[in-house]
């Protein structure tokens, strides 16, 4: 029973941070209809971001590892991985608006290999300690053991997702979202700066990705240029499940892609977590394709 | 009928015969020219072979690599660990070992390509890519956890078996195999799927039935191209096969521009001996292909090396 | 084909609450030049594509020569001698007319992958027997000169040809063309009504067309069936359409006193 909960506890925080990655497939592939290979290295660039900004803050004399300074650091990721999402649309990706899906497909896994290779030559190929950025301890309850980051990774996830439900449902921007992914031509008839939106979408998940770097980094105590590739996986794999277009699809899948990783890790079949989640994948695009929580779309002849 | 009809097929035994010429001058080569020579006609096979289903059939695989693996497993395996079963069997002629290995290996991986294939090929687009992805994905999970064939380590000390013959007479086969397929009114129908399915089902085309055959005969070819591959490496492991061992054989076939037989060959050997030149630029090697793969993108994404129109094979049927 | 010709029984289809296609029965006998109109939205295309197989009827069947087309998929009812062509073009934009034309004999080639690698003498006869019928329903339908341009590149009109003359390759019994006249002008009009018709009598085969101008239908079809709202309201000769209360109250848009009979 405690090991149950134990697991739950992991699965929960671990599927957190799967959901937020997930978030921003979702939303992209809501704008512009193709998957963002290179989201899961923005992801990576947040993590690094943390590692860097943590350390220049501490010797500025900004006392580190004190929460202030640890949502300091969180918010300054979130930024500078929104400025990259938004760069990167717009050298890469926006040139390409009216071309195949296949050309930005390939344009996409382009700027992923340029971004983990640029990576490992910057940052160094070895994996890097994440500092403590938010104060961490240790409790235990029972049989439980539970870190304060654990904590942390999920007030930082669910206030986020709130923020981005109260973004996407609330105001005008979020509004024109949602026209955009409706129906991106209609959306630009009645005005809508579409490339403003698509922009500001590209901002939103990248920062979102910028947030699940740092509380990956904080979970899983060191980082490498690139550690983007499994995480963005099951958080694309995520996407797909909770049906890709979806926001809440997105923030369940990464829930289910979490509790499925911590299940499997804990049994002989561990080796095969990644085939795992790959054949969830796997099955759902073949047996409904629309996801758990998507619609079906009729092709028209 | 003898006589011009059968053209395309001298010029396949033309092809064969030079092969074994090279094979036969090619003491005389630098072993390191050897080997990027060797490594330019597996690449040939694998964009060839990947032509077939994502350029002429127009379905977008990102799983040949998993192909590959397959073949190169199971032909590794054959000329290893069961050679001593295996050679009794033919006699005094070890050196057929190879061929039958390979041909296996291609078999295994068609087969491989079939059981992937029949699923998938339903979905369209990015999601076809996705599944291929993840079936690849799932075939290296595999090979990492099956202790037989050495698990993450992989298989060492496999012969170096590969050589200008196999190699070039191999991807002859290939070429002429796909160039055939295309060049008949029954092979028009792959170019039928790929423009539009709707109304190649609606003129008859058993459009699923079309789509396997390419799948199959591709992973045939990835297969043997695996073979070839481990045979002059000497030396496979599973990470060799992964998705960014696919992504360059699909660069390769867009590069080429899809669907097209010569270009697509231009960009193998283009690419093989890029990749060579760049290895002296070390760590910024991955750098500067990336950047490449991005500005051909922007630039040129019909393809670097391509002609106006896709040839018409309507005043000649041969 | 059998006295039966193609039979539509209470046929009906519906996307999740919506009925596109209500209880439709109709006849289209051997040999016979029938069309389908109605206002739009009526279901017109959505009969077609379920006469072809790429929506399966939620209720009724639908039967062709007597046999049952329930179940088959869209390759196999061509099979059966149903071809169709498509309200939005749909060529094979990238293969030249001629190979657009070639590929439609798919359903009566001896070769397969096998041949198309060996090319032996009975593959080179069959290629140049194909050839041959190409070129020869490229030469009846005035598109010979063009024969090597992609399809794409063609005229409108060309195109709209072109996609006939492929369905005619399969070598139907009954043709489904959907609004062939659309976007064409009067003269080309006049052109496709003789272009049918001659059709009909070359090549005696079962016709039913979808299309919106009268003029073409009422000039043409032997037999008329009326949709509106996936209801079929009404079938005759074209003088007696013409005087339907029902009919006229559709395309009017106005109920007429008695309503609209089904």
């Amino acid at each position: 029973m405690t090991e149950l909960l134990q697991q739950v506890i992991n699965g929960l925080s671990l599927g957190a941070i799967y959901a937020l990655i997930a978030l921003g497939y979702t939303m992209v592939y809501g704008v512009l209809r193709f998957i963002n290979f290179a989201h899961s290295d923005v992801f990576m660039l947040g993590a690094f971001t943390a590692f860097y900004s943590s350390r220049a803050l501490g010797r500025w004399g900004f006392a580190g590892g004190g929460f202030l300074g640890g949502l300091l650091v969180l918010v300054i990721s979130m930024a500078a991985c929104a400025v990259i999402g938004v760069l990167i649309e717009r050298l890469a990706y926006r040139p390409l608006r009216k071309r195949s899906t296949l050309t930005v497909l390939i344009t996409a896994i382009g700027v992923s290999l340029f971004l983990q290779n640029g990576g490992q030559m910057v940052f160094g190929v070895n994996p890097k300690a994440f500092p403590n950025i938010f104060p961490s301890q240790t409790f235990k309850l029972g049989g439980l053991v539970i870190n304060s980051n654990q904590l942390v990774v999920l007030g930082v996830a669910l206030a986020l997702l709130s923020a981005l439900h109260w973004i996407v449902q609330r105001t005008r921007i979020g509004t024109a979202m949602r026209a955009v992914s409706f129906n991106a031509t209609a959306a630009s008839l009645v005005g809508i700066d579409t490339n403003r939106i698509i922009s500001f979408t590209f901002g939103l998940g990248s920062a979102l990705a910028g947030a699940g770097g740092v509380l990956y980094g904080m979970n899983y105590p060191s980082i490498e240029p690139l550690m983007g590739n499994s995480p963005g996986l099951k958080a694309f794999i995520a996407a797909v499940l909770g049906g890709i277009g979806s926001l809440p699809g997105a923030a369940l899948g990464g829930m289910v892609l979490g509790f499925v990783e911590t299940g499997v890790s804990g049994t002989r079949w561990s080796t095969y977590r990644d085939a795992v989640a790959f054949a969830i994948l796997i099955g759902i695009l073949l047996f409904r394709p629309a996801g758990l929580l998507g619609r079906n779309r009729i092709e028209k002849v | 009928m003898p006589g011009w009809l059968n053209r395309s097929q001298l010029v396949l035994a033309a092809a064969l015969l030079a092969a074994g010429v090279a094979q036969f001058l090619s003491n005389r080569l630098d072993s390191y020219v050897l080997s990027v020579a060797m490594g330019v006609g597996i690449n040939i096979i694998l964009a060839s072979s990947l032509n077939l289903i994502n350029g002429f059939t127009g379905q977008f695989s990102l799983g040949h690599a998993g192909f590959m693996a397959v073949g190169a497993y199971t032909a590794a395996v054959l000329t290893g660990k069961l050679a001593p079963q295996l050679q009794p069997i033919f006699g005094g002629h070890v050196e057929l070992l190879f061929p039958f290995a390979l041909i296996v290996g291609g078999l295994v991986a068609a087969v491989a390509g079939g059981l992937v294939g029949a699923p998938s090929l339903r979905l369209k687009g990015d999601y076809l890519a996705i599944v291929t992805l993840g079936f690849g994905e799932i075939i290296k999970v595999i090979f990492q956890n099956v202790e037989y064939v050495g698990g993450a380590k992989g298989l060492n000390a496999i012969p170096d078996y590969s050589n200008l013959f196999w190699v070039f007479g191999t991807t002859a086969i290939t070429v002429y195999t796909v160039w055939a397929l295309m060049n008949s009114t029954y092979g028009r129908g792959f170019l039928a799927v790929a423009d539009d399915e709707i109304a190649a089902e609606a003129m008859g085309l058993n459009t699923t039935r079309y789509k396997m055959v390419a799948f199959v005969v591709g992973a045939f070819f990835a297969g043997i191209a695996g073979g070839l591959f481990a045979h002059l490496n000497n030396s496979i492991n599973p990470s060799g096969f992964d998705f960014n061992k696919s992504i360059e054989i699909v660069v390769m076939v867009i590069l080429g521009g899809m669907g097209r037989h010569t270009g697509v060959i231009l960009a193998a050997i283009l690419l093989t001996v890029l990749t060579e030149l760049l290895r002296q630029f070390g760590d910024y090697r991955m750098v500067i292909y990336s950047l490449l793969l991005i500005l051909l993108m922007l630039t040129r994404p019909q393809g670097l090396l391509i002609w106006p129109i896709r040839k018409s094979a309507s005043r000649r049927t041969t | 084909m059998s006295a039966s010709g193609l039979q539509l029984n209470r046929v009906t289809i519906r996307f999740g609450g919506l009925t596109a296609v209500s209880e439709v029965s109709a006849t289209v006998r051997p040999g016979e030049l029938a069309g389908l109109i109605g206002p739009n939205g009526a279901g017109k295309t959505t009969v077609f594509n379920l006469i072809t197989g790429v929506y399966a009827p939620t209720e009724g069947t639908i039967e062709f020569a007597g046999r049952a087309l329930t179940g088959l998929k869209p390759f196999e009812i061509t099979a059966r001698g149903i071809a169709r062509t498509f309200q939005n073009i749909r060529l094979f934009g990238s293969l030249t007319v001629f190979d657009n034309v070639r590929v439609a004999f798919h359903l009566h080639l001896q070769q397969g992958p096998g041949q198309s690698l060996f090319r032996g003498p009975s593959f080179h006869r069959e290629e140049r027997e194909l050839s041959e019928r190409t070129r020869e329903l490229l030469e009846i339908f005035k598109l010979d000169r063009v024969r090597n341009e992609p399809a794409r590149s063609l005229p409108y009109g060309d195109q709209r040809r072109l996609e006939i003359v492929r369905a005619l390759a399969t070598q139907p019994e009954l043709l489904l063309l959907d609004e062939p006249a659309a976007g064409m002008n009067p003269a080309e009009k006049v052109e496709l009504m003789k272009l049918i018709q001659f059709i009909q009598e070359r090549y005696k085969l079962a016709i039913l067309l979808v299309e919106h101008d009268m003029k073409v239908v009422m000039g043409i079809c032997q037999r008329i069936h009326v949709l509106e709202y996936g209801r079929k309201i009404a079938e005759g000769t074209p003088a007696q359409i013409r005087e339907n209360p029902a009919v006229i109250a559709a395309y009017l848009g106005y109920e007429p006193e008695n309503g609209p009979t089904v």
